[in-house]
């Protein structure tokens, strides 16, 4: 870390999201507006200067020459999680890592890897790990109406309320693992402001051409499904115990293989609004 | 030594009530359990001073039901099995699940006693993971689990 300490950084950055504080350095002046995009949604400026985490981003520098690559190269802390050529790249490194730090360190908030729309006054969640389609059917949900609150994370408080987590969603297009961001409003959609309640938890994995028909789940099945999400539970189990318990107080569950995302999506909307 | 005997709770577990349902969070193995309705009820009369034949009455007593001995074995079987009993030093003799049912019937009354585990995640398991050529520092930000230490790069997934 020292050694790191005495690069010559040229510009930088103290932020404060949800309890956590993190600092963004890079040495090289004019990077820092390309990443302020990326930082979790709702952060603010902090003034203090011991942080929790620590982001040194060192760009290549100077001119390429045959036979040697110039890469950028991000370390959080000491540790260097990034080393890359393209900086985009090496962004998205940063984005997500200190998205997860984040989630992973805050006590103020209990986060479950899920995707979250507001629809008629309740969150709809849908928890699932990576490429199990949650974008996909947050996107779907959109279109036909509902409010954005997150494809990434459910941001769940103290007396069980879901947050928005409105980051840009990642859609992944052509079968392809990389991502383009959209804002909610680039897809028409408008992104939640307000704490909401949890109205129904849907569990589902995509199978092409499968019939969605959903099955009930019970309230404790439902909510072991949701701690298999969350991202704090070894090192916050009661917390996040006591907060689940808050959480799925008037939720409904249920659970099923989906086909196409569209079918799924105005069926779970209709049964939203039939548990009304 | 009869204490030792008799299936007792592991108290240093936590446990919060889910409607009929408790979710167990076992602290020592980070793992996740869901206790129904028949399984929690027997699970709290295991204070280790009762055998199972005593659950059992304890248990009918309850539901203001009779209850087969069938159902409170089943669910020690299952406890044990999910490690939420303390070991016992002389092994309780447990039934299996098929034993159970075979002997129960399909005309039970109370629903069979079933637990449903899960292994909590790890932070990096529980947030998106990264894929094939994207950066990476450890083998747990990879989709695949596989990061090439040299490249700094996913491998797979």
């Amino acid at each position: 870390m020292k050694k790191l300490d005495r690069l010559d950084w040229a510009e930088g950055l103290t932020l404060s999201t949800f309890g956590v504080r993190a600092g963004v350095r890079v040495n090289v002046l004019g990077v820092l507006p390309r990443v302020l995009p990326l930082l979790p949604p709702g952060w603010k400026k902090s003034h203090r200067v011991i942080v929790e985490r620590l982001y040194s981003l060192v760009m290549a520098q100077g001119c390429e020459r045959a036979g040697v690559r110039r890469l950028h190269v991000l370390y959080a802390d000491s540790t260097r999680i990034a080393r890359d050529a393209a900086l985009n790249r090496v962004l998205a490194t940063l984005e997500t890592d200190l998205h997860r730090y984040t989630a992973e360190a805050t006590s103020d908030m209990t986060f479950l890897h899920a995707g979250v729309v507001g629809w008629q006054g309740s969150a709809i969640m849908f928890p699932g790990r990576s490429l199990s389609g949650k974008t996909t059917l947050v996107r779907e949900m959109l279109r036909l109406g509902a409010t954005y609150y997150s494809d990434e994370f459910a941001v769940v408080d103290s007396s069980g309320l879901v947050h928005p987590f409105a980051r840009p969603l990642g859609i992944r297009e052509d079968s392809s693992y990389a991502q383009t961001k959209y804002s909610a409003e680039e897809l028409g959609a408008t992104s939640g402001v307000k704490p909401l309640p949890m109205g129904m938890a849907v569990i589902c994995k995509y199978e092409a051409g499968a019939q969605w028909q959903p099955a009930p789940l019970s309230q404790g099945q439902g909510a072991l499904e949701l701690l298999a999400n969350s991202v704090a539970v070894r090192s916050q189990p009661d917390q996040t115990l006591r907060r689940l318990q808050k959480l799925v107080r008037h939720t409904v569950f249920i659970q099923g293989t989906r086909g196409e995302a569209h079918q799924a999506a105005a069926s779970i909307l209709n049964l939203s609004c039939a548990h009304k | 030594m009869k204490e030792r005997q008799f299936p007792r709770a592991r108290l240093d577990c936590l446990s919060r009530e889910f409607g009929e349902e408790v979710l167990v969070y076992d602290l020592q193995r980070d793992v996740g359990h869901c206790l129904n309705s028949t399984a929690a009820a027997i699970w709290k009369l295991c204070d280790g001073n009762n055998s199972p034949s005593q659950i059992t009455r304890a248990f009918s007593r309850q539901l203001s039901a009779r209850v087969d001995e069938s159902v409170v074995r089943l669910a020690l079987d299952q406890l044990a099995n999910a490690n939420l009993l303390v070991e016992p030093k002389v092994p309780v003799e447990y039934l299996s699940r098929r034993v159970a049912v075979r002997r129960i019937g399909l005309a039970a009354a109370i629903a069979l006693p079933l637990v449903t585990s899960i292994v909590a995640p790890m932070p990096a398991q529980a947030a998106s993971c990264s894929h094939n050529g994207q950066p990476c520092a450890n083998n747990a930000m990879c989709c695949s689990g596989v990061c090439v230490p040299v490249l700094g790069h996913c491998l797979g997934g």
